[in-house]
């Protein structure tokens, strides 16, 4: 085997190293000043200094089908893309970490640090076609993560929130290891472009193969929470600091499916029926469950959270269709504009959740919000523009994402799971319209959290525009998507 | 650009809102710029061609090329007077609204500015996803508008309103996405534009459910059905109506219950023809029965509101049977029955709404001998009665009679009970007056503590129009069927080959846009061959 690095290969992964060395430098200042704090808001520039860097980087030299280190990692548009919009969350969790009171102040270059190392890890897992690196890319985002969780100045949610994550998390990677192991045993290696041709066929007359996928692919139902693997996501995304539950439910979802999306690119699907079968109907059942489960939420993070599992439900019919299409391109891209404005809307919507926290242990539920449009008609506002979005009422992104979702699905003859899509989505207005309910037309007085929130507050603006634009012009930005995976 | 202009227009005017810096005057600002608009639409009034089936002032820009979704706007004969009754109901209702809506007056006025354009939108767009955007968008305005300044229950009956439209309007996302496929085998590539629709031959086979024409006719149905709304998913009508603010009940009852039967008009018979002919009797029905049940349940209603709310319910079910008439008497008189509707119950609402400001309550059985009291608001009322039973001379019997000439002509059956329909609107209509103007002087009337005013200059201002409307239509009917009839009979001649011309005008080589017109022009002139030969067939 050849060893050799090459210039191209290191310029490739050159936003990991990147990324990584900067993270370095806000811990290095901290124990250079002997454990002391920095300033937080210089902790925060190095993390987004980090953040640019890489984004450049990642729009510079990827994106053309390179693949670097003997095939285990490939440069395409679906890694440039999800690359892209991993990093945008990180960047965003982190103003939200900045000012959310369960994570700023001490131990925040840590945090930094740590949020960082996830991202490294997520840029890993992106680009990853070897399901060994996959693994190294899953662990290095996780065990950051559950860090991360545990060291809330919140003390008792976040650290059963840290327990269960680290716990199912673990199950979950070793129920993928064990595919790994099963699927290493069939082809004799890992690497998804090597058995990539053969796939179909070998699902079919090995049951090793077959056995070894179905694991594999359940391990990333973990990952994005899909029923009946989702009972963890609730628990942690309520217990985690707000912050920390943007950056699962955006940076860590994406870079799942885009995972996902590579090991369902061996068509594996079209070789087995009966994974094809299971994998619809747990898009449904997730839509079902996510979406029901929510309507019975009190507290506005676990809404957020049930939504989400909803939002997966979504996703998969994305996938799947991916799966199935003879190109798989349109499914693809499909796949990732939706997490585009997916992400846009989840970290809006969390972000307003962390700035109404007024004290790290603050739980915010849905009738806090009466009077928010009152007391900031502008937050209310945006709020109201991610739930909708959410909700998928044109002309958002959320409805265009769906739109070409179900698009997809129908052109590859999955009319059933479009249907069962748009139904579920009348199910979710029921509860993306209470706290617009609640805020608008309940009397209360609703409270932010009385720290500066300017930075929040800026990206939630920001964020809130862009999903009325993208929706507007959402043909071009799919386009854009859309060719870049070709 | 006159479309675009009067579809985006509310949109600034509801920035130009925003920003305003004076409280006391948002509700001058409002009124002018609502008249503004209705100038606007006056002036595509005036160089609209009434001979041409055709769509005029036509705009066509690509918007999502990758699907063939167009930026598609086009005005004929059947939306003409929808956008003209939107418009002209806009100013009525801002000045209507001038005392009853006295907090949140910006965002009132932003909501009713951004439901104007969704309005417009759903009335003008000829594609249909754009069409699909702009009829969910309107969900959105009017939600806040009954949740924020209604009644008691408002925010049941506002998530009520929001979901069970929704409900019936995401299967007919499905169905377009079809429809586009369908589209893309015929055609070879893929296009949501409502012409290219029109072109498809979906296969129908009667008889059984499980046909792609009869399941695409229920989907769209289905989102149509609910908005009208037909029995039995009216049930969300009486709740929004009573809970709404007055200028949202107007907008409600003038407008957006039209979006529904305008769909039917322009999407669900041109499209599936063969469907509609073979369910129409099931619409029919529901039609029948909604005049009927909408009539019984309107007389025993102890609120007034509530009670022009069921009568609205039996309304438009004359326009359901007078649709699926197919034939031109039922097109002209559905078409002109939306529009004395929308006058008729919105002067009523309006009404309703002036006599609660004074009391606070609609209870019928708490007045009485009003008509001693308050001599012009009386005056107006009873107009506004006769109109909604249908007396000649009012708009409301033209709608009302062509209907039911259509409906004896295609299915008498029904046409036997729908014309009971006339008696029973005549009993509650008139029972109702009788109760709350004559008699004995009823509790909130004989009040000494709070004597009763009648109307002010203001209140005349708001409710002249409306008459005038009412006699104008009843009068002279043939001048609003005239610009409607080149379009109403292309579609019953041609109701199995149905398709749209583009007008080639003045205002189309002003849009020329390279390689967007090009485009538009083929259509148009491939229409034309195409439709030759079937019509004479037929």
């Amino acid at each position: 085997m050849n060893f050799s690095i090459g210039l191209r290969d290191l310029l490739l992964v050159s936003p990991m190293i990147a990324m990584f060395i900067l993270s370095l430098i806000p811990l290095t200042v901290k124990v250079l000043r002997g454990n002391q704090e920095q300033n937080s808001y210089v902790t925060l520039t190095q993390g987004l200094l980090g953040i640019v860097a890489a984004v450049v980087l990642v729009a510079v030299f990827g994106g053309a089908g390179k693949t670097a280190f003997n095939n285990s990692l490939i440069f395409d548009g679906i890694t440039q893309l999800i690359s892209i919009i991993a990093l945008v969350s990180t960047g965003v969790a982190m103003i939200m970490m900045y000012e959310n009171p369960a994570t700023t102040g001490k131990q925040f270059s840590e945090l930094i640090f740590l949020t960082m190392s996830s991202a490294v890890g997520m840029l890993i897992l992106v680009a990853a076609v070897d399901l060994l690196m996959v693994f190294i890319g899953l662990e290095m985002m996780s065990l950051a993560l559950y860090l991360m969780i545990a060291m809330s100045h919140e003390e008792k949610l976040s650290k059963e929130a840290a327990l269960k994550y680290f716990i199912l998390g673990s199950f979950a990677s070793a129920i993928f290891l064990y595919g790994v192991a099963f699927i290493f045993g069939s082809t004799g290696g890992t690497n998804i472009l090597g058995f990539m041709e053969k796939a179909p066929e070998l699902i079919q007359t090995s049951r090793i193969f077959l056995f070894g996928i179905s694991f594999v692919i359940l391990g990333f139902c973990f990952k994005v929470s899909i029923t009946p693997f989702h009972a963890w996501t609730p628990d942690v995304y309520q217990g985690a600091p707000t912050p920390h539950t943007a950056f699962m439910a955006t940076a860590v979802k994406a870079v799942s499916f885009a995972a996902f999306l590579r090991v369902i690119a061996t068509k594996s699907l079209i070789g087995s029926e009966h994974l094809f079968d299971i994998l619809q109907w747990l898009a449904v059942i997730t839509m079902i469950v996510g979406n029901t489960a929510a309507i019975l939420q009190n507290n506005l993070k676990r809404t957020i959270a049930y939504s989400s599992v909803a939002h997966s439900g979504y996703l998969l019919v994305g996938v799947i269709t991916a799966g199935i299409s003879d190109s798989g391109v349109f499914g693809a891209s499909s796949v990732i504009f939706y997490l585009i404005g997916y992400s846009l809307m989840t970290l809006g919507a969390f972000a307003i959740a962390s700035m109404l926290e007024r004290s790290e242990d603050h739980i915010v539920n849905i009738d806090d919000l009466a009077g928010l449009a009152k007391q900031r008609p502008m937050l209310a506002l945006c709020l109201t523009v991610f739930l909708l979005s959410l909700a998928g009422i044109p002309p958002t992104v959320g409805f265009f994402g769906k739109f070409y979702l179900f698009n997809a699905a129908i052109g590859e003859g999955l009319l059933w799971l479009a249907i069962w899509g748009v139904l579920n989505s009348v199910v979710a207005v029921y509860y993306y319209l209470r706290p617009i309910v609640v805020m608008y037309m309940k009397d209360g007085d609703a409270q932010i959290s009385n720290r500066s929130l300017n930075a929040t507050t800026a990206v939630v603006v920001v964020m809130a525009a862009a999903i009325i634009l993208m929706g507007v012009f959402s043909g071009p930005f799919f386009s854009i998507v859309e060719r870049s995976l070709l | 650009m006159i479309l675009s202009t009067l579809v985006f227009l509310p949109l600034l005017f509801a920035f130009i809102v925003l920003i305003w810096p004076n409280l006391k005057t948002v509700r001058h600002l409002a009124l002018g710029l609502s008249i503004a608009e209705f100038i606007v639409s006056l002036g595509m009034l005036e160089n609209f061609n009434p001979q041409s089936a055709s769509l005029q002032f036509v705009e066509k820009f690509n918007w999502i090329e990758r699907f063939g979704i167009q930026y598609f706007f086009g005005v004929d004969g059947i939306s003409l007077w929808l956008v003209l009754l939107t418009t002209f109901l806009t100013p009525v209702i801002i000045l209507a609204s001038w005392s009853s809506i006295s907090e949140k007056l910006k965002g009132f006025h932003i909501c009713l500015f951004i439901l104007q354009t969704a309005m417009l939108g759903t009335f003008l767009a000829m594609d249909a996803v754009f069409f699909y955007a702009f009829w969910e968008l309107s969900l959105v305005p009017m939600y806040f508008m009954i949740g924020i300044w209604g009644g008691a229950r408002r925010i049941y009956a506002t998530v009520k309103f929001f979901i069970f439209t929704m409900a019936g309007s995401v299967l007919m996302l499905v169905a377009i996405v079809y429809m586009m496929y369908l589209t893309q085998e015929a055609t070879g590539h893929m296009s949501a534009s409502l012409l290219e629709f029109y072109k498809l031959k979906i296969p129908f086979v009667g008889g059984t459910f499980f046909s792609v024409q009869t399941l695409l006719f229920f989907a769209f149905a289905l989102a149509f059905a609910i908005k009208v709304p037909a029995f039995p998913v009216h049930t969300w009508l009486p709740d929004a109506h009573v809970e709404a603010p007055t200028p949202g009940s107007v907008i409600l009852a003038g407008v957006m219950l039209k979006m529904g039967t305008y769909g039917f008009m322009r999407w669900v018979i041109p499209l599936f023809p063969e469907a509609s002919e073979y369910w129409a009797w099931l619409f029919m029905l529901i039609g029948t029965v909604g005049i009927i049940y909408g009539a019984l349940v309107a007389m025993v209603q102890p609120d007034v509101k509530k009670l022009v709310a069921y009568s609205s319910v039996s309304h438009m079910g004359y326009i359901l049977v007078g649709l699926f008439a197919f034939n031109a008497y039922g097109f002209s008189g559905g078409l002109f029955q939306m529009l004395s509707h929308g006058i008729s119950t919105g002067a009523l609402f309006i009404l309703i709404g002036m006599i609660y400001e004074r009391t606070h309550s609609r209870e019928i059985s708490k007045y009485g001998g009003l008509a001693g009291v308050l001599p012009i608001f009386t005056i107006f009322f009873f107009i506004i009665t006769l109109s909604s039973i249908a007396v000649p001379m009012t708009n409301g019997f033209v709608g009302e009679f062509l209907i039911l000439i259509g409906t004896f002509k295609a299915q008498p059956a029904f046409a036997y009970f729908a014309v009971s329909g006339v008696v029973l609107g005549a009993v509650y209509m008139l029972w109702m007056f009788k109760r709350v103007f004559f008699g004995a002087q009823g509790e909130l009337v004989r009040d000494e503590k709070h004597p009763l005013k009648d109307l002010n200059a203001r209140e005349i201002a708001v409710l002249v129009p409306m008459v005038a409307m009412v006699f104008i239509m009843g009068l002279a009917p043939n001048y609003f069927l005239n610009y409607s009839k080149a379009s109403i009979d292309n579609l019953v001649n041609s109701k199995n080959g149905y398709s749209l011309t583009l007008t080639e005008n003045a205002q189309s080589i002003l849009d020329f846009v390279p390689g967007n017109a090009p485009s538009g022009a083929s259509d148009g002139s491939a229409n034309v061959s195409k439709i030759t030969p079937e019509q004479g067939d037929n």
